[in-house]
């Protein structure tokens, strides 16, 4: 991949990264901060934004045609589930969206330009102003490059020098998007580094943690509270616990039609970045008394992982993913042996995809990989009382039922600790809008500045 | 990888449901099986025969036929067997038996012997485990198993030297120390009787001669605390690790544990700033992983701290694979015999260490096939995939084991890497154990 030297990550796997180096770093990025970022204006960050994401999706596009064609190899991700996971997240990145979710969490758009104010404001002779934290860190886990590419967007927005610390071979989608902004904008670029290293580099962690205001991170409860307890006082913290998922079928949508058509959407949510993110689904909870019974859905839903794995092919796993898969199938198939209470259908000869139907309702969580487990649950009751192992941990919930029965669900999964509720098949697509577990996404980072008049 | 997915879909659903197999009748003496058991108490004595293709004919009739016996005697294989389609009749070679998933010892009573006919059961090792495996026996399959066990145990740990097994209360002190002597770094076999580790220790030091001493009055070091969890006796250890120098003696001792017993202590050790230089042709035999017993670490570092702080050198430390479900083990040196070193030739990059060629072995009665997790067949040389077990001294139970551990294929044997299921996935999602 022939890309110009700008960032750490760029540079030839055997460079290492010296303590004094990611000292000047930082410094070099709060000082182009100063110069090329805090004076812009929100709309010229927003026209910056929307037009790489536009880009983006253009067949031509060379970053996209380089995440595409590199990026089986790099990420294990095939081409269609690289290009949907991509086209999905860039088409949220519009003018529009962006000052939804300006106004959204800040109340006005301009926000961050100047002291405004809401009419509720205006009406008490108030205004206000918020403030980004001059240098954001994100600490990102893992190959699902949605949530680092919202933390670079954000930051962006919040006019903060940004410092994105990759997992250790998980940088190629990020350095791509990253050099998708310096061509559109090589100041902004200048604005952000990206480097990566094996977690638990004190050394190079320390020097970073001493010069940040805010830093975001993702990865386990103990990882985070690590982090946690090694950043100075004074810096904010955003962690991002791992999360599972699931879904519900109500049976009145259960019908001979609509079945398949629910299948389809539930596919759409395992094949999704493979299951591997905290909005895929790990269960699907399917209420008897429809058309079709909770067994004939898991056989639809493998029927149509059958037909997505000739379009949309998970792709090669390292062995130890597939064994997992493999192991985790040879219990099933010695406990369907024994009882008709589990059913089992896989891919033949490849670890691409497995529904298993058991009618115990317990949750269960999944390897992933496009393993998905469906199990009855008489209403959201039994369902809830079943899942209150994750309770706490579920960020999504994606239901299938008539809209009044689903406005209808949501408020008791709300109280239940449910962060998120959609329609099924969307799950792992939320909107620019989304509260991120709950919390305001771009609200979090900023500081605000009251302004009371009557001088 | 192309994956080519041939049309149609694989569901299993054909069996009624059984909570627990029950053998058809109560207080049966399995002839059949304890005919084989007895016609294959020999062939495990004669280590000399090497798993070549020569032997391999003899092998297929012995697995073909202990195949049989089990699908007609172990009712939860047999149907295990009957949803794969493999019957008896069905099948040719060995290579085609059913494996059994080692899970499935957690939820099946996956064995041959009736109720009344068990005397004694294993457990698969773990302290977190809320259902462990069981692996049931008689005198019959025990009589199997020890028999195994120390067939190959002498001949990888003890093929030139002999230990001796000594009382700790014996009146005539001055014989201690005067031996090379063997020390056990688990606890007891009354302390810990579903282990199955612990009773192939036992029966080795039986076999070493200590059969007419008390297991509780030989160096069985290991203690159980509060917790349930396996710890040393450290005041005992460094005795016995001592008793040389207090004796000026050069005897050389055999220290046997598990890999986080070592660990419990050579942290000891270290934490203590001790080092000890054992006697030339002291040797060490350590197996299993961690189970978050202990702080977990690469072998080849556990090896070097073994050395830097008991010294004794790598190329006398033996690992053992073994597991409750099976009644034969692996091993990954010969010790004391030629030629396990490696060649300097095979090392790489000029690296001019000792470095040990560690290719886990199993005994001629038993054949191991490392299997691609992704398409279920046998992987290439030099390639990774899960690790799957023929024992035919597993003659009461099941023969055919699917491990979960993951191995690189090696001409003559097999690489260990380790659980399959510590995979760590790449996601932001919650990852289940």
């Amino acid at each position: 991949m022939n890309l110009p030297n700008y960032y750490f990550v760029d540079l030839p796997p055997e460079a290492t990264l010296s303590p004094v180096l990611l000292t000047e770093a930082c410094q070099t990025l709060k000082r182009n901060r100063e110069r090329y970022l805090a004076g812009r204006s929100t709309e010229q960050i927003v026209n910056v934004l929307s037009d790489v994401a536009e880009a983006w999706r253009k067949p031509d596009n060379p970053f996209r045609r380089l995440a595409l064609e590199l990026g089986p190899t790099e990420t294990g991700f095939s081409m269609a589930t690289l290009k949907r996971g991509l086209d999905d997240f860039f088409r949220q990145i519009t003018r529009d969206h962006l000052h939804a979710l300006l106004t959204q969490e800040l109340g006005d758009s301009r926000r961050l330009d100047a002291m405004t104010a809401t009419d509720v404001e205006q009406k008490s002779s108030r205004a206000a102003t918020v403030t980004g934290p001059e240098f954001l860190i994100h600490i990102a886990a893992g190959n699902i490059p949605d949530p680092t590419f919202m933390g670079i967007v954000l930051g962006l927005l919040t006019r903060s020098a940004q410092f994105v610390k990759c997992a250790s071979g998980s940088a190629f989608l990020p350095r791509l998007f990253a050099h998708s902004l310096y061509e559109a904008d090589p100041k902004l670029g200048a604005c952000l580094e990206l480097a990566q290293w094996r977690g638990g580099n004190t050394d190079l962690e320390n020097i970073l943690f001493a010069e940040a205001d805010c830093v975001t991170a993702t990865g386990s409860d103990e990882t985070l509270a690590a982090l946690r307890s090694r950043l100075p006082a004074c810096a904010r913290f955003l962690g991002y616990g791992h999360r599972v998922s699931f879904g519900f079928v109500a049976r009145e949508v259960l019908s001979h039609a609509g079945g398949p058509r629910i299948a389809s959407r539930v596919t759409d949510d395992v094949v999704a970045w493979n299951q591997l993110g905290c909005l895929s689904p790990h269960v699907i909870y399917v209420q008897p008394g429809g058309e079709v019974s909770p067994e004939r859905f898991a056989e639809l839903l493998a029927d149509e992982l059958e037909r997505r794995e000739q379009t949309e092919p998970r792709g090669e796993l390292p062995s130890p993913h597939a064994a997992a898969i493999t192991s985790r199938r040879g219990i099933y198939e010695v406990r369907a042996a024994h009882s008709p209470e589990t059913l089992m259908w896989h891919s033949k000869e490849s670890t691409a995809w497995t529904v298993i139907f058991e009618a115990d309702p317990r949750f269960q969580t999944s390897c992933l990989n496009r393993f998905i487990y469906v199990k009855p649950a008489k209403d959201l009751t039994e369902l809830l009382q079943n899942a209150e192992v994750v309770r706490g941990k579920v960020s999504t919930v994606g239901l299938a039922a008539p809209e009044p029965q689903a406005v209808e669900l949501a408020l008791p999964l709300a109280r239940w600790g449910v962060t998120r509720v959609c329609p099924l098949g969307q799950m792992q697509n939320p909107p620019l809008t989304w509260r991120h577990d709950g919390r305001p996404a771009l609200g979090d980072l900023v500081t605000w500045t009251d302004l009371e008049k009557g001088f | 990888m192309a994956i080519c997915l041939p049309p149609g879909l694989f569901a299993i659903c054909w069996w009624p449901a059984v909570a627990e197999n029950q053998p058809t009748t109560k207080n049966r003496v399995n002839k059949e099986l304890s005919n084989f058991a007895a016609r294959l108490l020999p062939l495990l004595r004669d280590t000399a025969r090497q798993a070549r293709p020569a032997q391999d004919g003899e092998f297929n009739q012995l697995a073909l036929e202990l195949f049989a016996l089990q699908f007609k005697h172990n009712a939860a294989y047999q149907k295990i067997c009957a949803a794969r389609d493999r019957t008896p009749g069905t099948i040719e070679h060995w290579t085609q038996i059913p494996a059994v998933p080692v899970a499935a010892f957690k939820e099946l009573e996956l064995t041959c012997l009736a109720p009344s006919e068990r005397t004694a059961v294993f457990h698969s090792s773990g302290t977190t485990e809320q259902k462990p495996s069981r692996h049931f026996h008689s005198a019959e399959s025990l009589a199997v198993y020890e028999t195994s066990l120390w067939s190959w145990f002498a001949q990888n740990v003890l093929p030139d030297l002999r230990f001796t097994i000594y009382d700790l209360r014996s009146e005539n002190q001055s014989a201690i120390g005067s031996r090379q002597s063997a020390i056990f770094l688990t606890p007891p076999p009354s302390r810990a009787p579903h282990s199955s580790l612990v009773h192939m220790f036992e029966i080795a030091r039986q076999k070493m001669g200590g059969a007419s001493i008390p297991a509780s009055r030989t160096e069985f070091l290991g203690r159980i605390a509060s917790d349930g969890s396996w710890t040393l006796d450290f005041d005992a250890v460094l005795a016995a690790l001592e008793d040389d120098l207090k004796l000026k003696t050069q005897n050389s001792k055999l220290i046997l544990g598990t890999a986080f017993s070592f660990v419990h202590l050579l942290d000891y050790l270290a934490e203590r700033n001790l080092r000890f230089q054992l006697p030339p042709g002291s040797r060490v035999m350590e197996t299993g992983g961690y189970k978050n017993r202990s702080r977990s670490m690469p072998k080849v570092e556990l090896h070097a701290l073994i050395t830097e702080r008991l010294g004794v050198p790598i190329e006398n430390v033996v690992c053992e694979y073994g597991m409750s479900e099976l009644s034969s083990q692996a091993y990954d040196v010969s010790l004391g015999g030629a030629g396990c070193l490696q060649p300097a030739e095979e090392r790489r990059g000029g690296d001019t260490a000792p470095y040990l060629r560690r290719h886990f072995h199993f005994p001629p009665w038993a054949r191991v096939r490392i299997i691609s997790p992704e398409n279920g067949r046998e992987v290439a040389d030099g390639e990774t995939g899960l690790i799957r077990v023929y024992d035919l001294a597993n003659v009461f139970s099941v023969m055919a084991v699917q491990t979960e551990d993951l191995g690189i294929r090696r001409e003559d044997g097999f690489e260990l890497i380790g659980r399959a299921r510590m995979a760590e996935l790449r996601g932001c999602s919650l990852m289940s154990a």
